[in-house]
């Protein structure tokens, strides 16, 4: 009875731990800050994705958003796989692709694990149209107290992993547009939709932050583990030390690129950044070849989707939210 | 099937009538549009107060897609605490504190929109979502902005001068902290937006924006208690988030 209790809850704890844990190993193991950094950041190269106008990629991305999100889960799981096939034409390709991969395995399992064990059992009955559900797991009753529902159902991971298609192919065809636009190509095609410099102008800062807040706060907790955060602790708590040092290591990050600020409008106004309210540029923004063979995909997919969802291939399992 | 996800329900039980929604949007865009008038709106920020949104953008996104995500599966969905709620209200205060400027407040939401929720929650029931958070969390901002002037955070304010006793304690060799007027202010002022922003997700969400968009009955008793539950972390978030702004302010040497 004991024993049973015991092992209830170690394998209960365990996979608790592996849901929340598990994605970001693969980011810290597999795919690491560096890795992460290369597939947020522009590198210069020239294959088709970098020839492409940055408004088609745009285009190209809120369609698979809302292709992914009118059918079926396994027409999301086949954008997934071509686009991260795609990865290969990029710059270091293979490289790209293997950590495309990864981030694909972290969101499938993310997602599915958020979904999973929270679902209600009501909404998993009126999803798969059936009143059993197949126990796989039964959880001490005081996960409840976390929003989770009594048991693990094979229906509730199938739930999970369906919405994880959702995102998965929308998430790499976003960093398709960071990886193959310099933030200037950017900021001019948003320019021509008629979005205000200013704005497009934040929009672009924040792009780039982004990959410079891993990169420092990585430095940040490099510095702090070599002024001897944690070098007494047993090595299998370094993960946790990581996390504190990357906690502790926020605020000054914002201090240094705060001030950092000044440098980039210093260098921004003296090119007499909205000095006058039109713009010219010396390499203007065109549709190219590239680009209406996009558009024609484009134009292709949503015709299918179309025939697709007449077909009955819609939403084959009514999402919730 | 409305347009875009929105069914356009206005009379579910219990939903806030539209006229008081109306009344507040229009009233919030009117001071917006007053006030930007008054001081010149968008064309105010200079190049560095929009470098400053960017960043502040950037940290909004890295907390709500990684390190709040992360830390978000150890804390259990609960109506006390929220952890997107916590960066945001952080990121927004430094924001808020480095430019100072009426219209930050929803300029930069409309920024952490476009950058995080239009990505991870996708196109549907847009564009109510950037008018909700523009006009709630973005104006509840910009109104403690324009209320507090330019010393907001107490960042104006000087340091406090060391008198006889600190340098008798100094001499004793007791480390002793500081308290100054400025710190007060800040925490204050945070607490005062920390407040505000409780009440736009219970309230608008909850009692007009959720049944708008999607249908369903109104539980006043529910949303009365997110709200009050919501209070007390909000006190102690919006505390330590002025605090915060205050110290990156000063190191950034303003």
């Amino acid at each position: 009875m004991n024993m049973n209790w015991l092992i209830l809850n170690a394998v209960s704890w365990l996979l608790f731990f592996f849901g929340a844990a598990f994605p970001v190993l693969i980011l810290l193991k597999a795919i690491g800050l560096t890795g992460f950094m290369k597939v947020t950041r522009y590198e210069k190269h020239n294959t088709f994705y970098y020839r492409m106008n940055p408004s088609v990629k745009i285009i190209l991305g809120i369609m698979v958003m809302v292709v992914a999100s009118v059918t079926i889960w396994w027409i999301g799981a086949i954008m997934t796989v071509i686009i991260l096939s795609t990865y290969l034409t990029l710059k270091d390709g293979k490289r790209k692709f293997i950590t495309g991969m990864f981030l694909t395995m972290m969101t499938v399992i993310g997602t599915t694990w958020a979904f999973a064990p929270y679902t209600p059992y009501v909404i998993l009955q009126e999803a798969f149209h059936s009143n059993q559900l197949t126990t796989l797991w039964v959880w001490p009753s005081y996960f409840t107290v976390m929003g989770y529902q009594p048991a693990l159902t094979t229906q509730g991971l199938i739930y999970g992993f369906q919405i994880s298609m959702r995102f998965a192919a929308v998430s790499l065809m976003s960093l398709v547009l960071v990886m193959t636009s310099t933030p200037s190509q950017v900021l001019r095609s948003l320019n021509k939709v008629g979005i205000p410099t200013s704005i497009t102008f934040s929009l672009v800062v924040a792009m780039r932050t982004i990959p410079r807040i891993f990169e420092y706060i990585d430095t940040s907790v490099k510095i702090q583990f070599m002024k001897g955060l944690g070098s007494n602790a047993p090595s299998f708590l370094r993960p946790f030390y990581m996390l504190a040092g990357a906690f502790s290591g926020i605020v000054p990050v914002i201090v240094f690129l705060v001030r950092g600020a000044k440098d980039t409008a210093i260098s921004a106004d003296t090119r007499a950044f909205r000095a006058y309210s039109k713009r010219t540029y010396m390499h203007p923004m065109t549709i190219g070849k590239v680009d209406k063979m996009a558009l024609s995909a484009v134009v292709l997919i949503v015709l299918l989707t179309v025939i697709v969802v007449m077909m009955g291939f819609g939403k084959g399992i009514s999402y919730n939210g | 099937m409305g347009f875009n996800g929105i069914s356009g329900i206005l009379n579910s039980p219990g939903e806030i009538p539209w006229e008081i929604v109306v009344l507040f949007f229009g009233a919030g865009l009117l001071f917006v549009f007053l006030w930007g008038r008054k001081t010149g709106g968008l064309e105010k920020f200079t190049t560095l107060d929009l470098i400053y949104i960017g960043i502040g953008a950037a940290f909004a996104v890295v907390w709500e897609f990684y390190i709040g995500a992360f830390l978000g599966k150890f804390i259990p969905s609960n109506p006390f605490f929220g952890i997107g709620y916590t960066g945001r209200l952080i990121a927004l205060l430094i924001v808020a504190g480095l430019v100072r400027k009426v219209g930050v407040g929803m300029v930069a939401m409309f920024i952490f929109n476009l950058l995080s929720d239009l990505i991870s929650y996708g196109f549907s029931g847009e564009p109510m979502y950037f008018m909700y958070e523009m006009l709630t969390y973005g104006l509840m901002m910009d109104i403690v902005i324009a209320a507090a002037g330019p010393n907001l955070f107490g960042i104006k304010s000087p340091e406090r001068r060391i008198t006889e006793k600190d340098r008798s304690a100094q001499r004793k060799g007791f480390e002793y902290i500081t308290k100054m007027p400025a710190e007060y202010l800040a925490a204050i002022e945070g607490i005062l937006i920390g407040i505000f922003w409780v009440v736009p997700e219970p309230l608008f969400y909850g009692g007009f924006i959720s049944p708008f968009l999607y249908g369903g009955v109104v539980d006043w008793g529910k949303i009365l208690f997110d709200m009050v539950a919501f209070i007390p972390s909000a006190v102690i978030i919006g505390a330590i988030g002025g605090l915060i702004t205050l110290r990156i302010v000063r190191a950034v040497g303003q």
